[in-house]
């Protein structure tokens, strides 16, 4: 293998993908797509919460001790607030019907949102009804739901001997739930954020390998269509070829990932001002902590499964002349692939468990499932260490059967070959 | 240089339920252009495929410019352009060619100018439009042609090998190339080229071998060849339309083995018994009116015919009179 001949192919497939339209599009459109995540969500929720018509409603209190005003109260903005919005109605609990139909057509005619049902039950602590147009508002339904229970609270507590002031602010307390990683090297940061961080971990492996696998399908298959392949092969060895070609890809496929993780962290940063400058309050961002060491190896396991996983996909593209035939001889690389995605959240959920043991370890998917399980709990550098090498093995050997059947399938046309051919042309290949 | 730029040493390959070429042996003298003739199926492209390393024969050696073909660095000095003809559709012009300079070792900036030059010299250059910057795909089907044949010389090769050059091109194009493998030739390069269309052949070649089923028919200088089949032809030319009688004299197989009829003139292969001097004897007997009858060499052409025609007919595009 010549090496000045490999890097002009590696040259070759780099830069004429660099500078298609089609990469120009994806780097681009994917901070676009990172930048709409990291801020349409908060501006939406900004605007539903601030759906100031939610009070807009009626309540049907059948309690009889003034629950619904303490809820229209509540809706409105406490003890301060207008409450000319929502109409507070009385009624006797066998009264609840009549009140209900009424209060239905008032809502279809749209004079109001909906209405809201307070009873015995309510007050028991069991529960409220309401029927709206917006039911299925998460946020409109949640507030609802907290200012009927904070009002019932209240009402309770006030009962039993509080004054209202206390009783009030027991009632509307909140606690938030800040669950952090414990790992042998300490407190791992939080527990939501190293999940998340998992799991983008785990589809970014997947859909670059994806991606640049098929990309490196197409390549083969551009040269057989175009008979390009046996002008290249006149003057390099296929080897170098497909070195060439996966190694050029592979290139491509780094260089897109560092545009699009540093866009990512520098849109992360720039968040809260961002947000902060359309006067949505949000979070501010709290970038994961990865240490060199982790992103190393989740680099090497993203490397070694595109190498892995494009070695087999050049091999298939060698044994078919066609774009329709490509489609159905990929399917079996492409359904590992998938495979291994559907096991994702069993795996996140027990990722110590045999199954998790099992998708790490095998070549086929651990280049997706390792990254995953290293992000969610410590394991053991043994075990890294051998899902590693299996997959360094395993790429080995896809790598020598790819190059063997892509020297033989390279030039020839016709019917795709079958898998007896293709172990046929293993055999004969020097 | 060598005496010979490829020598072909006892050559096999076999593939699964047929053998492909067998046992063929061929030399072909440094700065000639050479011809491999035969019919389709006949095992050129696989011979040629072998001579580039491309694959790898069963049995027998080969040797390029006076080394074993799979010297490294030697597809360097070989120029090829294959039968299936293709080039990378999306790339510019200018780009596939340096990739494939650059393929041949060539640097970028020799390889720029190179390209300036034969964008030129085959006309895709000019004070209007420049075809180098167009896309392949851009390109009519005779301008990717001449993009391709580009590519086979921009590394200045010793030995180029072009397998079927001719087959897709216009009387125009074909004469272009032709001018240019006399030119290469002028610069002591070697040219090896496939074909079966017998006239190209016999303009051009200093050489020629026929192969058909694998093996070689024959192989030789085209004079000597010619020789070696000459003496058995004879053309004819009547004044008048042949009549009853010259017929008849035509049609005696122990004389005439086959004749060709083109127009007035009929070309005659003789029967292995019969001579020239019996022929003209008996047409003149029997009152043919002679403008003219001559002695001829055979066109390669119709050696091809013959040749092919006894021993490869049932593979080849079916020769038969």
């Amino acid at each position: 293998m010549s090496p000045s001949k490999l890097r002009v192919v590696i040259a070759r497939e780099y830069l004429e993908r660099v500078r298609s339209r089609w990469f120009l599009f994806v780097t681009i459109f994917g901070p676009i797509l990172f930048g709409a995540l990291l801020f349409v969500p908060p501006w939406l929720t900004s605007r539903s919460q601030a759906s100031a018509d939610l009070a807009r409603i009626v309540v049907l209190d059948a309690t009889g001790v003034g629950l619904g005003a303490r809820v229209a109260a509540e809706l409105n903005g406490g003890l301060t607030g207008d409450t000319s919005l929502t109409q507070v109605r009385a009624v006797a609990p066998a009264d609840l019907a009549a009140a209900e139909t009424a209060a239905t057509r008032e809502a279809l005619a749209k004079r109001t949102r909906g209405f809201l049902v307070l009873d015995a039950s309510t007050l028991a602590g069991q529960s409220a009804r309401y029927v709206g147009g917006n039911a299925t508002a998460g946020p409109d339904m949640g507030r609802l739901e907290r200012t009927v229970r904070d009002a019932v609270v209240a009402m309770r507590l006030e009962r039993a001997g509080l004054d209202p002031v206390a009783s009030a602010s027991i009632a509307s307390m909140r606690l938030r739930l800040d669950a952090q990683r414990l790992t042998d090297r300490g407190l791992g940061g939080s527990a939501r954020v190293s999940i998340y961080l998992a799991f983008t971990v785990a589809l970014l492996l997947y859909m670059s390998i994806m991606l640049y696998g098929q990309s490196v399908l197409r390549g083969v298959i551009e040269e057989k269509q175009t008979r390009v392949a046996e002008v290249v092969v006149a003057s390099v060895s296929p080897s170098t070829l497909l070195a060439g070609k996966v190694l050029g890809i592979g290139a491509v496929g780094l260089t897109q990932m560092a545009i699009w993780i540093g866009t990512g962290i520098a849109l992360a940063r720039v968040r809260a001002p961002i947000l902060e400058h359309f006067g949505v309050r949000g979070a501010p961002t709290q970038l994961p902590e990865v240490s060199l060491g982790t992103g190393a190896l989740v680099l090497a396991f993203f490397l070694l499964g595109y190498l892995f996983y494009a070695a087999l996909f050049a091999a298939v593209g060698s044994t078919v002349s066609n774009e329709h035939d490509a489609q159905q001889a990929q399917m079996p690389i492409t359904l590992l692939l998938v495979g291994t995605i559907i096991f994702l959240s069993p795996i996140l959920a027990s990722p110590e468990s045999a199954l998790a043991y099992a998708f790490a370890w095998f070549p086929f998917s651990s280049p997706i499932v390792m990254p995953l399980r290293m992000s969610v709990v410590d394991l053991p550098a043994l075990d890294i260490a051998a899902s590693l090498a299996i997959l360094l093995s395993a790429c080995y050997v896809a790598l020598w059967f790819a190059g063997r059947v892509y020297r033989v399938g390279l030039l020839m046309y016709g019917k795709r070959a079958t898998v007896r051919e293709m172990l046929h042309w293993v055999r004969v290949a020097r | 240089m060598p005496e010979f730029a490829v020598e072909i040493d006892r050559v096999v390959k076999r593939y699964v339920g047929h053998v492909a070429v067998r046992e063929l042996s061929l030399r072909i003298p440094t700065g000639t252009v050479y011809g491999l003739l035969g019919p389709n199926g006949a095992g050129k492209t696989t011979t040629i495929r072998m001579l580039l390393d491309i694959i790898a024969p069963d049995e027998g050696t080969i040797r390029l410019l006076g080394v074993p073909n799979t010297t490294p660095g030697i597809t360097d000095r070989t120029g090829y352009l294959p039968e299936e003809r293709g080039l990378y559709r999306r790339m510019q012009v200018r780009r596939v060619l340096r990739f494939l300079a650059e393929l041949h070792g060539v640097p970028r900036r020799v390889a720029d100018r190179r390209i300036d030059e034969w964008l030129e010299r085959l006309g895709l250059r000019d004070a209007e439009r420049d075809w180098g910057g167009a896309k392949v795909d851009e390109l009519s089907r005779g301008m990717q042609q001449k993009v391709q044949f580009i590519g086979a010389l921009l590394h200045d090769p010793d030995l180029v090998i072009l397998d079927e050059p001719f087959s897709g091109l216009d009387p125009i194009n074909a004469q272009t190339l032709l001018d240019i493998v006399v030119q290469l030739k002028h610069a002591g390069k070697t040219v090896l080229f496939s074909t079966h269309i017998m006239d190209n052949a016999e303009r051009l070649c200093d050489a020629v071998c026929i192969i058909a089923r694998g093996e070689k028919v024959l192989d030789g200088a085209v004079p000597e060849v010619k020789a070696r089949h000459g003496g058995r032809h004879v053309s004819v030319e009547l004044a008048s339309p042949r009549d009853g009688c010259v017929a008849e004299v035509l049609g005696d197989r122990t004389l005439v083995r086959r004749v060709t009829d083109v127009n007035r003139t009929m070309e005659i292969e003789l029967a292995p018994e019969g001579s020239s001097r019996v022929l003209l004897q008996r047409l003149v007997l029997g009152g043919a009116d002679i403008r003219r009858f001559e002695l001829v060499q055979p066109s390669l052409h119709r050696i091809f015919l013959d040749e092919v025609g006894a021993n490869g007919a049932e593979e080849g595009f079916g020769v038969s009179e």
